[in-house]
């Protein structure tokens, strides 16, 4: 073959072999955020599905966040200065808020001891969440406790436990967390409960649970 | 947030970030060097991302996403496995932007992890599914520069059936248009590698086209 007769296949080749197409940016872009923070990548259809990923989802980001502001106060407790924290891991995902939660020192000793036992009753069955789900056994009991809980944060809400500005976040990411825990309630299959699950394991939220019970119990 | 530049609709930038990421035998300057005008310096760009600007994420995604989605098309010859492939390079960028030092053009380290993550995943495909050869499918853009359609797809075969090293070079030199010291960079081997690799693989293209060149015109 003659090298002028090569290189115009060459050139040709350059038109049609493997021919793009139109890349599919927006849809690519949403998948990029979805991985970024935490995602499995695979976007699945239909709308029960999409709610429940949605749901789960918001569980183990709110899970993420409470754990990150669970370790700031213990360690402001302890006394060690917390580091700056550093950027995310990636710009798309959701950061932890900045771990500086601590309760306001005026704070009278019944609202605090309220809401030290509050947090410690709201961080066991965070963790216990996925356990729960893994078995399947997110009954009405588990759900009842939740709902316990989201009303006892409510009432923290209103009281002076929440003057402090890092508490108020807690509180009010906690309501969040719990909110969306008690609406298990409404979609209670085995599907649903697994897809709970995966998406906590994936998350890696166990693990920091336990490591946050963990420090909490040392305090 | 554009560092004093004229700010840029986003449709409007698009457009000329998708003419600059096409083949860039037809990219014309003026239309480079239009975009550069508005464009807000990479650093910067890269600077807000690192912050955790959402806004600058997407901005830096949409000047390169199209060309690392060529470029993993250019490889796998699948849609799902380029957008796949795309998302994993980007996923991966943005978690590691923090660490990008600069020595490179951030161009050239998003092709790098592109070029990492085709052939990492390639590999666990045992095959390349069976070419279909759909005339449809490949007719050239330019009817003026017709080739035999037989030869095309022989050589669209021999492509694939190339060493790893050979094809991810020739598809990126002949195919996509880049430059030795591009490829050099992306691959991370010497420019002269890059060369002796080309030379290569168009030996065994020639060789692999040898039994049909003398019995047809191109």
């Amino acid at each position: 073959m003659k090298d002028e007769q090569f290189e115009k296949l060459l050139r040709d080749a350059a038109h049609t072999y493997h021919r793009p197409p139109e890349p599919p940016l927006d849809d690519m872009w949403a998948e990029i955020v979805e991985r970024s923070n935490g995602g499995t990548g695979e976007r699945e259809k239909g709308g029960a599905t999409a709610r429940w990923r949605s749901l789960t989802t918001w569980i183990a980001l709110a899970a993420t966040l409470v754990i990150g502001i669970a370790i700031g106060r213990t360690s402001t407790r302890s006394g060690t200065q917390s580091p700056k924290p550093s950027a995310p891991a990636s710009p798309l995902a959701v950061a932890p808020p900045e771990p500086s939660l601590r309760l306001d020192t005026a704070l009278s000793s019944p609202y605090e001891a309220e809401t030290s036992k509050y947090l410690g009753q709201a961080t066991a069955l965070l963790m216990a969440l996925p356990s729960e789900v893994k078995t399947g056994r997110a009954d009405d009991q588990f759900l009842a406790r939740a709902g316990d809980l989201l009303t006892t944060t409510r009432l923290l809400l209103d009281s002076p436990a929440a003057n402090d500005g890092s508490m108020r976040a807690l509180l009010e990411d906690l309501e969040l967390v719990l909110a969306q825990v008690v609406r298990l309630q409404d979609n209670h299959s085995r599907t649903e409960l697994d897809l709970v699950n995966q998406a906590l394991e994936q998350r890696d939220v166990i693990p920091r649970l336990r490591t946050a019970a963990a420090d909490l119990s040392a305090d | 947030m554009h560092g004093g530049a004229p700010p840029v609709k986003g449709a409007f930038d698009r457009t000329l970030l998708s003419l600059a990421a096409s083949n860039r035998r037809h990219v014309t300057r003026p239309v480079v060097a239009l975009h550069a005008a508005y464009r807000v310096s990479e650093p910067d760009l890269i600077a807000r991302v690192v912050a955790g600007d959402r806004i600058a994420a997407r901005e830096l995604y949409d000047a390169h996403a199209p060309r690392v989605f060529r470029l993993a098309y250019r490889l796998t010859g699948d849609t799902a496995l380029a957008r796949e492939f795309t998302q994993d390079t980007f996923v991966r960028a943005f978690a590691q932007l923090a660490r990008f030092r600069g020595d490179s053009a951030l161009s050239t380290w998003l092709h790098r992890i592109t070029v990492t993550v085709v052939a990492n995943a390639m590999r666990k495909v045992k095959r390349f599914r069976e070419r279909e050869t759909d005339l449809e499918d490949i007719a050239p853009e330019h009817t003026d520069d017709m080739v035999d359609p037989v030869l095309r797809d022989r050589l669209h075969r021999a492509i694939d059936e190339l060493p790893e090293i050979y094809r991810t070079t020739i598809i990126m030199h002949d195919i996509e248009g880049y430059t030795h010291t591009e490829i050099a960079e992306v691959l991370g081997v010497a420019a002269g590698t890059c060369k002796s690799r080309l030379s290569q693989a168009r030996a065994q293209l020639r060789a692999a086209l040898a039994d049909l060149a003398p019995e047809r015109e191109i």
